[in-house]
């Protein structure tokens, strides 16, 4: 636990040692999001909109830039740095409890979203967008956003220390990838086609967004964030108990 | 008193996508405490492995080893206690400051964050790093790299310290600086297990050694009495270098391995 903390703490200090890595993490979502709102905000005016509750269309957008952001899994490319470099078997010869230096990395993770996320909230504020659930529900955002970039990360980790080859890592964050599109981004859920529908559906990242969503334009919607809550604490579950697994085995 | 290093028909083999390699194929290991141990061999014999395996980095397929009297596959937390390794490859985060990875090490060992910046200032001033221990490790040369490795094998005081290659590619001073300090580390008790491709490094240093080929061990005891084994077997008129108790155990031919002996 303590061990966690120490080497995540590292992890830390080296994100702020190179603050020129973190650029893409917040620019390209923001990006994103000024291309996709450009484009499309004639058609969904805040006075016509239902489903943009008298916000505008940006405020719709941006749960997917902020979980575009969390979804870059640098935690993962930095380790797998430090296989192919041979420092995680340094770190592998102290009598520490081998999860910690994927928890260390975790709480990282967890840690530098939370930051991300609120100087990406804080640029997109200016913009007319409003957390409908106040300060409360900013803050529960940001645990939320930031529990998601931990569980893809976490998965993303798996990866390298499966894969061992940086390479297949950075492969393997493409093929995520396309979770974060099959989503109710642009439209609400009931608005999509019916194969989209089907798709935004069984991806639990939909469920996310929704919740992510929600706290924006409606305030505290219970059974929806509950729901975003529960995929990200069942999947970061599922993604712990592979990586103890998994770590343990390394050879 | 324990033994340092015991190992009783320790085998690897590495399955891979491309067949099995079986690394090492039953070797045995009996190294008293406060030795500097020698394991020699040729490219790929499996002295890395063994390492490795010795310092719970790997499992072991087949036997049993105990290393500072600890047994490495039923406690290996025990094991890196009292241990302290530099691999092969001297792996160090190339993002951290030479003081950084050693205090980060030893807190990893349990120290408290001030004894771990008196141990990593003690450490810096041993392997002769003071001046560069503030910038980045990513600016350091490959000796400079190679020392701060040793000195992070140090941090915890290891009852037994296992050294891969810890010369190879240092300049002719740089070598004997650590020749020293394998020394004075030895003679305040720490055990040294030290593989190398220079067998005027094994005859200046090593107490004992064994030479490791294709897995299996092919010679051991201490360098003098390797050559003097040698003499006798083959009549020698004169007396023989390790290189040639090296020649003769390995059947690898003199010019072949020429440049890596002759290398001091
Ligand atoms: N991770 C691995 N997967 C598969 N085979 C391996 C692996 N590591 C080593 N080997 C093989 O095991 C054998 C022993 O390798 P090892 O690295 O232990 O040799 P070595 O004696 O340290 O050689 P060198 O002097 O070149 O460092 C070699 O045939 C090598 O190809
Ligand atoms: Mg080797």
């Amino acid at each position: 636990m303590k061990e966690s903390f120490v080497l995540g703490n590292r992890a830390i200090r080296e994100a702020l040692r190179a603050p020129d890595a973190l650029i893409p993490t917040i620019f390209i979502p923001l990006f994103f999001l000024v291309v996709n709102v450009g484009q499309t905000a004639r058609i969904f005016p805040s006075g016509g909109t239902p489903f943009l509750a008298g916000q505008n269309y940006a405020a719709f957008q941006l749960p997917s830039s902020l979980l575009l952001s969390a979804s870059f899994g640098s935690a993962a490319l930095y380790l797998v740095e430090e296989i192919e470099g041979g420092y995680f078997d340094k770190l592998r010869a102290t009598p520490i409890p081998r999860m910690a230096i994927i928890a260390g990395r975790l709480y990282a993770e967890l840690i530098k979203t939370v930051a991300i996320a609120a100087v990406m909230v804080l640029i997109a504020l200016p913009f007319g967008i409003r957390i409908e659930s106040g300060i409360l529900g900013f803050l529960v955002l940001l645990v939320l956003v930031a529990l998601w970039a931990v569980v893809f990360s976490g998965f993303m980790q798996l990866i390298a220390i499966k894969t061992r080859s940086a390479a297949a890592t950075q492969g393997a964050s493409l093929v995520f990838f396309p979770l974060l599109f099959l989503t109710p981004n642009f439209v609400p859920r009931n608005l999509l086609t019916r194969p989209m529908e089907v798709a935004a559906t069984i991806n639990p990242v939909t469920y996310i967004m929704e919740a992510v969503r929600s706290l924006i334009l409606y305030g505290f919607d219970w059974p929806v964030l509950g729901l975003g809550f529960l995929v990200v604490v069942v999947a970061g579950a599922l993604m712990l108990a592979l990586s103890v697994r998994m770590i343990n085995h390394y050879d | 008193m324990s033994l340092a290093v015991e190992a009783v028909g320790v085998r690897k083999r590495y399955t891979g996508k491309d067949g099995d390699v079986e690394a090492v194929r039953g070797v045995d290991l009996a190294i008293p405490p406060g030795q500097v141990f020698g394991f020699l061999g040729p490219n790929g014999a499996g002295k890395s492995t063994m390492v490795r395996m010795l310092t719970t980095l790997m499992t072991l397929t087949a036997g049993t080893a105990r290393v500072a009297g600890v047994d490495v596959a039923a406690d290996p937390h025990g094991v890196r206690r009292k241990v302290g390794v530099a691999l092969q490859e001297a792996g160090l985060d190339p993002r951290q400051t030479g003081r950084e990875l050693l205090v980060l090490q030893a807190r990893l060992f349990g120290l408290s964050r001030s004894d771990a910046s008196v141990r990593a200032q003690e450490l810096l001033e041993l392997v002769e790093l003071t001046d560069a221990a503030d910038r980045r490790i990513k600016g350091y040369s490959g000796g400079m790299k190679r020392r701060l490795d040793l000195a992070s094998a140090l941090v915890n005081q290891p009852e037994v310290l296992f050294l891969d290659e810890p010369t190879t590619g240092l300049d002719p001073a740089s070598r004997v600086t650590v020749w020293d300090e394998v020394r004075r580390i030895n003679d305040q008790g720490t055990t040294v297990f030290l593989t190398t491709q220079y067998l005027e490094e094994a005859d200046q240093l090593c107490d004992r050694l064994a030479i490791i080929d294709g897995g299996l061990i092919v010679r051991e005891g201490s360098p003098a009495a390797l050559k003097a084994d040698l003499r006798t077997r083959t009549g020698l008129a004169a007396e023989p270098t390790l290189d040639d108790v090296f020649m003769d155990a390995t059947g690898r031919r003199r010019d072949r391995v020429a440049g890596d002996v002759q290398e001091v």
